[in-house]
């Protein structure tokens, strides 16, 4: 079990040391990093038959990290690390010189996700693994330069699209077996007792795996993501990533022995998606796209041996993938190397070079002819298996017929497409010589290929670790004896027919040439896929039109009208209620209700903006009234302040806008009136139905009972602020902190609009700020020390009585705006501080409170402290954050809204004639023409 | 019922401005909303128990709920930044109703 853990935590640490190791010995990273990987194959290989561990992850959710070594895990497993190692070795010469840091790590994060994704033992484990083979993936194709971007896109849309089925059938089966374990769901009795929910399942799941094995109808982004560089489509796109919906069939296949659809679906997919990727690469002439469609090809034959599901199937699953993983990823690479030596991988380019490239050549010769399925090699083995099994495929007699003609159909084009890549590559004679390769870049390459003639002459001793994979995926023993001679059996008169024929392709290829050159398929799945997206992306604009466009007054009428709707809905289910608790009523608050209603019509009829600036404060100084009188003391003062800074901060921007409003139109004022008074009576109703009628709550009874003493405050309500529930005020604080920002970055991207005119008698002092703001600057030298001492005592008795972070900083910023009003200019005004200082400053003294609680068990629990007799806690240290965030936002309107007019842009500059930068606000020039 | 009659008037006033054309406006009636919300927030505790929540209180059957005070005081500062916010918005629009004069509006 450790070892286990141990190999999975030697990859994360070769992931963890690949930035850093990249930037010591740049690319050479390769070769240190592919250590750990073959480390992390010996442990593997140590560990053993089935072993499991479970480490709790969401205790609540029953999620744990489980991690399950059995056969098939172990087969790819040890694919995943090896072949990683390999290509490890080989990017460390393959790559440019410059830095590679973001590769080494993505494709060491790819190992660990895909190494995480083989071994889960816990479906959601399997899930995010999943996804992060996707991501890295994204990543690895979009870091090859402008060009891969839309490649990268697509693919992730597609296999992102895959991961979301993957993760309904995910849900679906725990919610229908109770348990996140994997291997307890596959052992579980739902999948015989619930049929209708096992072939849902069934098709989520071969749909999650056929767009991450790129099988039809989703298998456009491979051929498309060629734009990556060659290590990343050898281990991605050859012999990992696109492995992973094979192994998912493979692990989840026990399941669905019996289940129609999944066997129809997997068979059928499987051999169209052979028989088109094998007929598209015999087509192309780019070496990697080739490779490419053969993939697709390859693996749709891999689909529908799962999908026929006997043990011959299966293992001849599992052999294939091994030899396909071998000689695949070799190919890539040893393309790669080609490209990289020539300077073009394009067959027709390639008729016109010269390779002097003895081993290359020759590995590309044996890896093509095991992908060929040439006696002797592993593809031989594999293939002999492949036709064993699909010869006695059951079901109707038809189908054996079928299925065989399909494979071997596929072989044969396997086989001529083989061979037009190696011919086709290595056999230019004429034109320059391209020299051979560095012994580094073709070494990894040549060990692949060469295992493919070890494992070809001595496939036995591949038997333990194939018979355990299959008996992995077949839920049974399996014994597995591979050999290199059945005798004269049916596949082996497949085999000979295939080579015969694919041999007769390839001598023939240039009449083959012109015959496929004609087969163009009129529409590319990269136009579907495109299509599909843009189509989306209309049909949401068309959604979203109706309600999110550029007038507000159509947005915020919907949402109105959707809220009045359900309210009406609401009536009508709404049945008794029960009794209202006490006497909700008072005299006084109808006094309270007059002088709202007065403020709220008065504010709705204005018809200049400073009058409807001053009316909206008699609705704040009634809200303050009414808080007073509802018991709420913090929040009266609170809104009191607010109303204050409010109306400060209006008269600010106010003479930057028209002073009239727009007469009101008919046609906009009946539906508005409509609507407010609807929205109205459902408020009203609202409120009178579904409050008032309980006791008071539990939660009110806890903080009251326990808040004194726990917190030692008096305050509740302060308390609840920055002792119980502090993290909600953090959150708020950050909010704040975040609009404070917003206003800074608005400002700092677009300008205010200009000052207008003001037109002054010049015979007064009013005129004249300087002399009219003598009495406000006397009266703010005398209270400036007052309002800073009182601000400061706020804050200080907030936790026992009255006050607290915010009202203390509110009462700051309201001095602070006795200062500004006071100044006779902006350009005087005496309050330049650094607000987002103080605003980040009030963010990290809450955070920073919120970690020393860990002292004490959690996140922002406050600690309390005796000292020289006076109790401190840490959460008056958080009510000083409140306060700088707070006092932050209140400077950064001020500030930023009180600063000088800037220049005024110059549409059309006339070379003579510089714009004069404006002085002040208060200037009566040029804008004189536009003052009514 | 004063309660919610003073709620209603306020998101009636809020609705109707929202409705309007300049941004000044529509910022006032989202001044009325909070306003509004914030009284709401305060019924949802209870409005006949009405003692201020100082202390361990004798009689907690006559105090009123300091929960919902503690969200709504935080509201309001919540509020009054976005009301900044959208007084920026308000004064840099490029072609923004705010900024465009009645009378520029009449004769077009």
């Amino acid at each position: 079990v450790f070892v286990l853990l141990l190999s999975v935590a030697t990859v994360v640490v070769a992931s963890l040391l690949s930035v850093p190791l990249e930037r010591w010995v740049s690319r050479a990273a390769g070769w240190i990093l592919a250590v750990p990987l073959v480390a992390a194959a010996g442990f593997l290989a140590a560990a053993g038959s089935p072993v499991s561990v479970w480490v709790p992850w969401m205790p609540t959710l029953g999620v744990g990290i489980g991690l399950r070594l059995d056969g098939l895990a172990m087969l790819f497993a040890l694919l995943v690390v090896l072949v990683g190692a390999a290509v490890l070795v080989y990017s460390a010469r393959y790559l440019g010189s410059g830095r590679s840091g973001s590769f080494y790590l993505l494709m060491t994060a790819f190992a660990v996700s895909m190494l995480v994704l083989v071994l889960a033992d816990d479906l959601v484990v399997l899930f995010v693994a999943w996804e992060a083979t996707t991501l890295c993936s994204f990543f690895l194709i979009a870091r090859s330069g402008p060009r891969a971007r839309e490649p990268a896109i697509r693919t992730l849309l597609v296999t992102v699209a895959g991961g979301l089925s993957l993760l309904t059938a995910v849900v679906l089966m725990i919610v229908a077996t109770g348990t996140t374990q994997l291997s307890a769901v596959l052992a579980d009795p739902m999948w015989t007792r619930e049929p209708g929910m096992t072939s849902v399942i069934a098709v989520l799941l071969i749909v999650a795996a056929f767009t991450k094995s790129a099988q039809f109808p989703f298998q456009a982004w491979l051929p498309d993501s060629m734009v990556a560089i060659s290590p990343v489509s050898a281990y991605l796109h050859a012999a990992a990533m696109v492995k992973a919906g094979v192994y998912l069939v493979l692990r989840f296949s026990p399941a669905f022995e019996t289940v129609a659809v999944w066997s129809v679906l997997l068979v059928a997919g499987g051999l169209f998606t052979a028989v088109f990727g094998a007929a598209a690469a015999l087509r192309r002439s780019d070496l990697k796209e080739l490779l490419a469609y053969s993939t697709m090809s390859q693996l749709g034959l891999l689909m529908a041996l799962v999908g026929i599901g006997t043990e011959a199937a299966l293992t001849a699953a599992v052999i294939h993938t091994l030899a396909h993983a071998l000689f695949k990823s070799a190919l890539f690479m040893l393309v790669g190397i080609i490209d990289h030596q020539a300077g073009t991988r394009d067959l027709r380019s390639l008729a016109g070079t010269r390779l002097r490239m003895p081993v290359t050549a020759a590995a590309t010769a044996v890896a093509a002819a095991s992908m060929a399925g040439v006696p002797l090699l592993f593809g031989f083995v594999s293939k002999e298996s492949m036709f064993t099994a699909f010869v006695d495929a059951p079901g109707p007699g038809w189908v054996p017929v079928v299925v065989t003609t399909g494979a071997a159909i596929t072989s044969v084009l396997t086989f001529a497409y083989s061979g037009r890549l190696a011919l086709g590559a290595l056999g230019g004679r004429t034109g320059r010589i391209v020299p051979e390769a560095p012994a580094l870049l073709w070494a990894a390459p040549v060990v692949c290929a060469a295992m493919g003639v070890v494992f070809g002459v001595a496939p036995f001793v591949l038997d333990p670790l194939v018979s355990s994979a299959t008996a992995a995926a077949a839920a049974q023993a399996a014994e597995v004896h591979l050999v290199l001679w059945h005798g004269v059996t049916v596949a082996l008169l497949v085999s000979g027919l295939v080579l015969g024929t694919g041999t007769a392709l390839v001598l023939w290829r240039r009449r083959v040439e012109t015959v496929t050159a004609r087969m163009a398929v009129p529409w590319s799945g990269l136009d579907v896929v495109d299509a599909l997206r843009a189509g989306t992306i209309r049909a949401g604009a068309r959604v979203a039109e109706w309600a999110a466009n550029a007038s507000p007054t159509r947005y915020l009428a919907v949402p109105t009208a959707g809220l009045v709707v359900l309210a009406v809905v609401g009536v009508g289910g709404i049945g008794t209620l029960p009794p209202i608790v006490g006497d909700p009523s008072r005299p006084l608050d109808w006094m309270l209700l007059a002088l709202v209603a007065v403020g709220v019509v008065a504010t709705v009829r204005a018809r200049t903006r400073i009058a409807a600036v001053v009316v909206v404060g008699i609705v704040g100084f009634a809200m303050t009234l009414w808080f007073f009188v509802l018991g709420a003391a913090d929040v009266a003062l609170t809104q009191l302040l607010v109303e204050i800074l409010t109306v400060a901060v209006m008269v600010l921007l106010l003479h930057r806008l028209p002073s009239r409003f727009a007469p009101d139109s008919t046609g906009r004022r009946t539906p508005a009136v409509v609507l407010a008074v609807a929205a109205g009576i459902a408020t009203t109703f609202g409120v009178w139905a579904l409050t008032g009628r309980r006791d008071i709550s539990p939660a009110a009874q806890y903080f009251l009972r326990e808040g004194p003493e726990t917190t030692g405050g008096a305050n509740i309500v302060n308390t609840i602020l920055v002792d119980f529930r502090a993290l909600d005020t953090l959150g708020e604080l950050t909010v704040l902190g975040v609009a404070g920002l917003s206003v800074a970055a608005l400002l700092s991207s677009r300008r205010l609009a200009p000052s207008r005119p003001v037109r002054l008698n010049e015979a007064t002092p009013l005129s004249d700020a300087r002399t009219n703001s003598v009495f406000v600057r006397t009266t703010v030298r005398m209270l400036g020390p007052i309002v800073v001492v009182i601000s400061l005592v706020l804050l200080i008795r907030g936790h026992q009585e009255p006050g607290g972070g915010f009202i203390a900083a509110l009462v700051g910023g309201a001095g602070c705006a006795l200062l500004y009003f006071a100044a006779p200019s902006d350009a005087e005004v005496r309050i330049r501080w650094p607000y987002l200082v103080f605003i980040g400053a009030g963010v990290a003294i809450g955070v920073g409170t919120g970690l020393v609680g860990y002292l004490d068990g959690s996140f922002l629990t406050p600690l309390h402290t005796e000292l020289f007799g006076i109790s401190l806690t840490t959460a008056l240290i958080f009510d000083v954050g409140v306060y700088f965030a707070v006092i932050g936002v209140v400077l950064a309107a001020f500030n930023l809204l009180g600063s000088p007019d800037r220049p005024p842009p110059e549409p059309d500059p006339t070379p003579g004639e510089h714009p004069e930068p404006v002085e002040d606000t208060r200037r009566a020039d040029t804008v004189e023409v536009n003052a009514r | 019922m004063t309660v919610a009659l003073t709620a209603g008037l306020l998101i009636a006033g809020a609705v109707y401005l929202f409705l309007q054309r300049e941004m000044l406006r529509v910022i006032l009636g989202f001044v009325l909303l909070g306003h509004g919300v914030n009284l709401i927030l305060l019924a949802a505790g209870g409005t006949s128990r009405r003692e201020e929540p100082f202390g361990t209180p004798d009689d907690p059957s006559t105090v009123a709920d300091p929960l919902p005070q503690a969200f709504v005081l935080t509201a309001i500062v919540i509020a009054f930044s976005i009301t900044i916010f959208m007084l920026v918005l308000a004064v840099t629009g490029g072609k923004d109703d705010d900024l465009t004069d009645t009378r520029e509006d009449q004769r077009r």
